[in-house]
């Protein structure tokens, strides 16, 4: 089961989720964070992983894609609160390098 | 064009002129008979998509007729309205107990006769309209179903033929995907100067698309290596390629490795996949010591300008290469664990000698860790060993 919440933070859109990002959870995923960018436009989107207890390459590519959506958009997307076994799927993908990765959801929101 | 063909059977002529009478009148093309008997005969020239039959009759009575309509596969479907003086719930529940689809007491209005017989034929309209999608859709699922086999087979031939030989070593492989057809390929090519070209990968996604995106994935490997080059090379051709002629959120994990085994060399790029083992001394079976061979690297189709990097590791006579995907290793369990790199590990630490006897018991005893949880996602291994 996935936990999907969103909420804004002046103009930008934070998205929280919580569970194990696969593939049988990407389209809902995918539909959520569409969404929030086409309504809000945020210019930072922010993506809180807290509570995310495993992702496999699905949802890395997920992110991936939401990235080059909110580039196009002239916005930006940074991740923060990875879990230790996300951060090693990260690592591993050397997806740590290709992403604004910050320890807190308040460094995320600074760090626009 | 008449509405619908129904048959009268009733052995009272008024009562059969009557109902034609009215029934011809509001379009309807009408047979007769006078009873079971002569409808039977009646049928055999014509079929009618509705019967209403008198009850008690001569001959053969308006309840065997019902049975015996109601009991063949190629009238069963005719519509069935029994005509009975019979008037009470006790008759009423004996009669659509035969079979019948409705009933009419006597004594009857025409005109109420009529409206059962309109209102029966929307019915009957609609149960065709049903009949005919089913049919529809039957033929539909059949024809997906032979296409995903077909599909299927085509991709259990884009694999390489078992027993694998390359210069130096040996190989074979289990592959398990999810659906039917996966996203899952791995290759060896045998290169004219005695080394070996070794792919693995793992595209995002199941199914058809994941299939398709495999075979792409092959080509492009397969191209690459034609080329020249060395493992580094080949990753940033195939990135390339990938990115061309993917949609954004379609990727794949790959592992690329060179050996040469007049060097004991084994060159790699691990583009976002499963770093593989190598099992040093694998092959003389029993009790063995695992390296992985670590790496990082981005996933495949990604982003064209994105860098990759290459490393190197020993790879010696009577070694053992294990090649696999994630599917192998992560399924969860009940109490939420997965086996995981060091679950593999563990497994890898004592196997048979023989290649194919490893591979089975490394699915064998991945299954069993995961019980009853079943492998979800493809699963692909590849053990190459390399000859004494």
């Amino acid at each position: 089961m996935l936990n999907i919440q969103t909420r804004q933070s002046g103009s930008a859109s934070v998205v929280s989720i919580q569970g194990k990002v696969n593939f049988e959870v990407t389209a809902q995923l995918r539909d959520v964070i569409r969404e929030t960018v086409a309504t809000a436009q945020p210019k930072l989107l922010a993506i809180n992983l807290e509570g995310v207890s495993f992702i496999d390459s699905s949802g890395l590519g997920l992110l991936v894609a939401a990235r080059n959506s909110v580039d196009k958009s002239g916005g930006k997307l940074h991740l923060c609160c990875l879990p230790a076994t996300v951060k090693k799927s990260f690592d591993q993908t050397n997806l740590t390098n290709y992403f604004s990765i910050f320890a807190t959801e308040q460094d995320a929101l600074r760090g626009a | 064009m008449a509405k619908g063909t129904v048959l009268v059977v009733d052995d009272e002529a008024p009562i059969r002129d009557i109902l034609s009478f009215y029934l011809k009148r509001a379009g309807y093309q009408v047979l007769t008979a006078g009873d079971g008997l002569e409808a039977l005969e009646e049928m055999g020239r014509s079929r009618p998509d509705l019967i209403i039959s008198d009850l008690r009759m001569p001959g053969m009575t308006g309840d065997e007729l019902c049975k015996r309509v109601k009991s063949e596969a190629a009238t069963r479907d005719i519509y069935f309205i029994i005509l009975s003086t019979l008037d009470g719930t006790a008759s009423r529940i004996g009669g659509l107990s035969l079979g019948a689809d409705d009933m009419i007491p006597k004594p009857f209005h025409a005109q109420e006769v009529l409206a059962k017989v309109d209102s029966s034929f929307r019915l009957i309209e609609m149960q065709n309209e049903i009949k005919r999608q089913n049919r529809e859709l039957t033929t539909f699922q059949t024809r997906v179903r032979e296409e995903m086999e077909l599909a299927a087979a085509l991709q259990m031939g884009l694999l390489p033929k078992l027993p694998g030989k390359a210069p130096g070593s040996r190989y074979t492989h289990r592959y398990l995907p999810a659906a039917g057809i996966g996203g899952d390929i791995y290759s060896v090519l045998p290169l004219p100067d005695g080394c070996t070209a070794l792919m693995i990968a793992d595209v995002s996604g199941h199914g058809v698309t994941a299939a398709l995106i495999s075979a792409m994935v092959k080509t492009s490997f397969e191209n690459q290596v034609r080329l020249g080059g060395d493992p580094l090379a080949w990753a940033y051709g195939m990135n390339e390629d990938l990115c061309r002629s993917t949609l954004p959120e379609q990727f794949a994990t790959a592992w690329l490795g060179h050996l040469e085994p007049a060097s004991n060399c084994l060159r790699y790029v691990v583009a976002g996949h499963c770093a593989p083992l190598r099992i040093v001394g694998g092959t003389r079976g029993g009790l063995q010591r695992s390296e992985v061979l670590r790496g990082k690297g981005f996933m495949l189709g990604l982003d064209g300008q994105l860098p990759f990097a290459d490393y190197e590791a020993e790879f010696l006579p009577e070694d053992r290469l294990v090649l696999y995907t994630d599917g192998l290793v992560e399924v969860e369990r009940e109490d939420r664990s997965m086996l995981e790199e060091a679950g593999l590990r563990r497994i890898c630490a004592e196997l048979p000698g023989g290649a194919e006897e490893a591979a089975d018991a490394v699915i064998t005893q991945a299954r069993a860790y995961n019980h009853p949880a079943q492998f979800m996602d493809d699963v692909t291994l590849v053990i190459l060993d390399r000859n004494a």
